[in-house]
Order: C-alpha cells, then sequence, then structure tokens
C-alpha cells in the first residue's frame, strides 16, 4: 500500500455526466444559433428593420434598454445583429444552463443519494468537482461558441448593405464566453450548498439582480455609478465594437470572478460533510 | 496488519452527537457484526470509514492506511453498499455496475456481476425505476462484490429481500469472507449477525457498549423457562430474596413463564417443591440479549 498513490482522474464519471448533459446543450444552443439566424435574417432586410424599430421606438426606455438601447438606430448594422447577444430570451437560455448543470450534477446527485455512490469508488471530492466543473464552464463557453457561430453563418446567408464587424463579433462572443463562465462559477460555488432548490434560487436572485442593475444604469443615469457592482457591465458591446483593442481589464474582472467563485465553491465543497 | 482498525474516532454534527470514542479493530478474513437501534452511530461509522464524513477527531484505517475525508483511500479495495442502495432512475443494473467499476481500476470489472445476477435472481437489463425495492437491494449486492475486494463494508445488506435470496447473500458473505476478505456487516436483523458473524459490536447512543464474540453476547442474555403445573395447583410466588434476577414473564391459570440469568440450579431447587407436570426452556436469540443489553445500559432494567 502506497499512501502517496495519486488516484487516476476519474474520465468515467466525466463521460457518464456529460452525455447526460449533452441533450439539454444541444437544445439550448440550437435554439441561440436559430435566434442569430432569425435576428440577422430580419436585419438584413430594411423594410423589416424599419418596422421592427418603430416597434421597438413605442416602447418605454426601460425596456429599449433590454434590447440593446442606444445601439438601435437604423443603419448600425452591429449594433442591431448584437441584439441576438443580448436579447432576455438568448440570456435566459444561458441562464438556464449555468444554474441548472452544476446544481444537478453538484446538489442534485447529493440529494438523489448517488453521490455516495460516486465517492464510494476511486474517485475524491476535488475530482467530482473539478468534474462538474469543466462541464459547466466549457459548455458555457462553447454556446457562446455556437452563437458567434450564428452570427457567421447568418452574415454569409443573407447580404448586407455595410460589411458586419465579424472580428468585433469575436471579441464580444471571447469576453461574453468569460461572462457566461462566470455565471457557472457563481453557480458551481451555490451548488455547495447541497440543495438543489436552494443553489438554483441563489444563483437566480444573483444573475437577476446584476441584470437589473445593468438595466437601472442604463436607463437612469444617476444610478451609473451602480455600474461596476453588476457582472453585465464587463461585457460592453459598445466599447468592443468602437475601440480596436482586446476589453483586457473587462475580461481580467470577469475571470477573476470566475477563478474566486470556482475556487472558492472547491473548498467548500471539499470541506463540508455530505448530509446524511 | 489489522484489515480495519477505529480508533478513539468520534464525530459530532454541531451539538449533536454522531458517535463518540469508538475504537475496535477487525482482523483479515473476519466477518464482523455492528449492531444498533436506529440513530446509534452506525451509519456515522460507515461513513468515517469510508472517508464520506470528516471525524471530529481520532482516525480509521483500512488495510493499514489512513482513511483520508474525500479521498477514496483504498475504495479499489472496498465493497461498499450504503444503508439505501439509490441510482439513477434511467440506467440499466447493467450499465450503472460497468458505470461504478469504471470508476475504479478499468480492469476490476469483470463477468462476475453475470454470475452474481444468476445467483441473486436478477435481470441486468430492466430500468432501475422497473425495479422493484428487493431488487434494487440486489444491484447493490452486486456492486459490493463485483470486483472481488478486499474488504466489504455492508449497512443493512439484506433489507427487503425475500428469505431465499437473504439466504443467497449470507452465504456470498460466508464464501467471501472465506476466500480471505473482511467484512464489516451492519445490521438490524440480529440472527443474521449471529449466523454469520464470529463478533460483534453493539452500539448505543454514538458510544460501543460491547465488542465480544456472538456466543458471549448471547450469555450475557436472560434465558427463559416455561413451567406447567399439575392441574388444580395454585401457582407459587417467586421469592426475589432467594432467587435474584428471575422474574415472571407471563402468568397464566396452570403455566408460568419465567426469565432468569446465569444458572438454572437454584431456580429448579425451588420448583422442586411443587407438583410440576412438565417444564420448557427456550434458547436464548441475540435478540433477547441485544434487548436486555440495552434495557441495561439505559438503567431499565426490572
Amino acid at each position: 500500500m502506497n499512501a502517496n498513490r495519486r488516484t487516476p482522474f476519474p474520465w468515467t464519471l466525466l463521460r457518464f455526466w456529460t452525455l447526460r448533459i449533452l441533450p439539454a446543450w444541444f437544445l439550448i444552443a440550437l435554439m441561440i444559433f436559430l435566434f442569430q439566424l432569425a435576428v440577422c435574417g430580419i436585419v438584413h432586410d430594411n423594410q423589416r428593420v424599419k418596422a421592427m424599430l418603430q416597434y421597438i421606438d413605442m416602447l418605454p426606455d426601460f425596456i429599449k434598454a433590454f434590447f440593446g438601447g442606444d445601439a438601435l438606430q437604423y443603419g448600425n448594422i452591429a449594433g442591431l445583429i448584437a441584439i441576438g447577444y443580448q436579447e432576455p430570451l438568448v440570456l435566459l437560455l444561458y441562464m438556464l444552463f449555468a444554474v441548472g448543470v452544476p446544481t444537478a450534477l453538484l446538489a442534485g446527485e447529493v440529494q438523489r443519494g448517488t453521490m455516495e455512490l460516486i465517492l464510494s469508488r476511486q474517485t475524491t471530492k476535488t475530482h467530482v468537482y473539478i468534474c462538474a466543473g469543466l462541464i459547466t464552464i466549457i459548455g458555457m463557453y462553447a454556446l457562446v461558441v455556437v452563437m458567434f457561430l450564428g452570427t457567421v453563418v447568418s452574415t454569409n446567408l443573407y447580404e448586407f448593405d455595410q460589411q458586419v464587424p465579424l472580428y468585433s463579433f469575436f471579441k464580444l462572443a471571447v469576453n461574453g464566453g468569460i461572462l457566461a463562465s462566470a455565471a457557472g462559477g457563481i453557480a458551481l460555488l451555490a451548488a455547495t450548498c447541497f440543495r438543489r432548490g436552494m443553489a438554483v434560487s441563489l444563483t437566480v436572485t444573483y444573475l437577476v439582480i446584476n441584470y437589473f442593475i445593468m438595466i437601472i444604469t442604463q436607463w437612469w443615469p444617476r444610478m451609473k455609478w451602480l455600474d461596476p457592482v453588476t457582472i453585465f457591465n464587463y461585457v460592453d458591446g459598445a466599447k468592443i465594437f468602437n475601440e480596436s483593442a482586446w476589453p483586457l481589464s473587462d475580461m481580467c474582472v470577469l475571470l477573476s470572478i470566475l477563478l474566486v467563485s470556482a475556487v472558492l465553491g472547491g473548498v467548500v465543497w471539499w470541506r463540508r460533510d455530505l448530509p446524511l | 496488519m489489522k484489515a480495519l482498525e477505529v480508533q478513539a474516532l468520534t464525530k459530532r454534527y454541531g451539538s449533536a452527537r454522531g458517535v463518540e470514542g469508538l475504537s475496535f479493530s477487525i482482523e483479515k478474513g473476519e466477518i464482523f457484526g455492528y449492531l444498533g437501534p436506529n440513530g446509534s452511530g452506525k451509519t456515522t461509522t460507515i461513513r468515517c470509514l469510508m472517508g464520506l464524513l470528516r471525524p471530529t477527531s481520532g482516525q480509521c484505517r483500512i488495510l493499514g492506511e489512513r482513511v483520508v475525508h474525500g479521498k477514496a483511500t483504498e475504495h479499489n479495495h472496498i465493497g461498499y453498499l450504503p444503508g439505501e442502495f439509490r441510482a439513477w432512475p434511467g440506467l440499466t443494473p447493467r450499465k450503472l455496475l460497468r458505470l461504478l467499476a469504471g470508476l475504479g481500476n478499468g480492469d476490476e470489472f469483470d463477468k462476475r456481476q453475470e454470475e452474481l445476477a444468476e445467483r441473486l435472481d436478477l435481470d441486468l437489463d430492466r430500468k432501475m425505476r422497473a425495479l422493484s425495492k428487493g431488487n434494487r437491494q440486489k444491484v447493490g449486492i452486486i456492486y459490493a462484490f463485483q470486483h472481488r475486494p478486499e474488504v466489504l463494508i455492508l449497512d443493512e445488506p439484506t433489507i427487503g429481500l425475500d428469505p431465499l435470496i437473504r439466504q443467497a447473500v449470507l452465504d456470498l458473505i460466508r464464501e467471501t469472507a472465506q476466500a480471505g476478505a473482511t467484512v464489516l456487516l451492519s445490521s438490524h436483523d440480529l440472527s443474521e449477525v449471529a449466523s454469520v458473524c464470529g463478533r460483534a459490536a453493539i452500539l448505543r447512543e454514538g458510544r460501543l457498549v460491547e465488542l465480544a464474540p456472538i456466543s458471549r453476547i448471547v450469555q450475557q442474555g436472560q434465558r427463559s423457562i416455561k413451567i406447567w403445573f399439575i392441574e388444580g395447583t395454585q401457582i407459587p410466588e417467586l421469592p426475589p430474596d432467594e432467587l435474584p434476577g428471575v422474574r415472571v414473564v407471563q402468568q397464566n391459570e396452570n403455566t408460568l413463564h419465567i426469565s432468569y440469568q446465569g444458572t438454572v440450579d437454584a431456580l429448579l431447587k425451588w420448583l422442586a417443591q411443587f407438583p410440576v407436570d412438565r417444564i420448557a426452556t427456550t434458547e436464548t436469540s441475540l435478540e433477547e440479549a441485544f434487548i436486555h443489553y440495552y434495557q441495561k445500559e439505559a438503567g431499565h432494567e426490572r
């Protein structure tokens, strides 16, 4: 018996969990992809754009802010396509994955009693946490890649009057991917409470509060000082489209949130006993 | 080297008690019974042994290696059956067992599951959600035994099984121990413990109250005797001074059911004064000994 023998990484568990999550991931990815096609389908047609903008103009400012605020102008193709990146339905789909996956894998397995089986084999608690973290974070990032692919495909399908700045969309997608992964990190941390309902509530509350802070600060200039508080502030579409440089400071903030929440979740997960 | 050691193990849940200062060890090839009522700390001990719970103090060792919480110490050599075997409802037992085998050494998975399934009369290809409680328990048993472990930790292995399968499981435990494996058998079914275990520990409110061979534990219990008096005889009253530890369990018109401790000599001498038709003795079961033990420990002895 060698006390220093390392426990092999549980690839079997990673594969099993990935296969369980894959159908939901495909469904969400498909909806996000189709949504990008739909948005570009509308945006490439001037008549439709006019009709859409007229419709959006009728809405109150704070609802207009949901769809992109001042970026929604006739002729601003990039701003209009970016609706597909920040539309509430798309964000809801991301949130579904971010909240559902880690809570199902960690809190869900604990609640079902199957975590006891997993940990009774040659699998450490750290490995289990890493598996859940990899699936969440890579899954979230992959959804963003699908969203960007949706834009690439649809800009090839439809003709636009002006060139679509795909490189800027790529930067937006990379930045958005880190945001999505950070949301996944928060959900991982919440999942260490071992109760799925509680974990979902905590993550949804966190994300909804952050989202509404963003809307409030866009709608009400006097509340601008709240900007740094919200996680959504660190994906600034206008800045990405207007500046050629990468938004490194924003990306660092999001990476820090991801790192801190994931590591903190790992520590809590490691220290806590499984509930009897 | 002991196969399994628990040294001064204490586990508390905040202010609530789990187990307190437990110490015992199990030799290689031994079948060790672990007894106690609900909430006495059996599952807590087992989960500490499996590294699922972090002990407040003390330590456990399996096959000489110290168990570290969350580190899967020697889990490849352990067959574990939790108290309540719950699995993914959408999987078939075959897929479930393959998955769990794959979470250890890939090469440990063998065709033994087929042999065990046949022995326990289980269909490996029906979904878990379609299986009865007893059949799910059979899956748990196959899971614990399929990789020929050196140490088996079984929490209530025969719960929900019919008598025939129960017997098959007990035979399996005996065979595995004969082949050199060590078994820790936690159970409420005391006759089951008596039938397979050489030694047993009794736990009460998180503390070890007995650790002895089964035969000695049985002797601790009360024995009983039933006396039929000749018709028309008035049943005499027991003299507590002459017969300490003797008490009436049941009294009818002509019969007296008495329980006693130690030898029956004094009781027979006293009975010789009366017109006795016949007497019958009943063998003390572990259960009676166990209940008696608990009453005594709890200070309820009458």
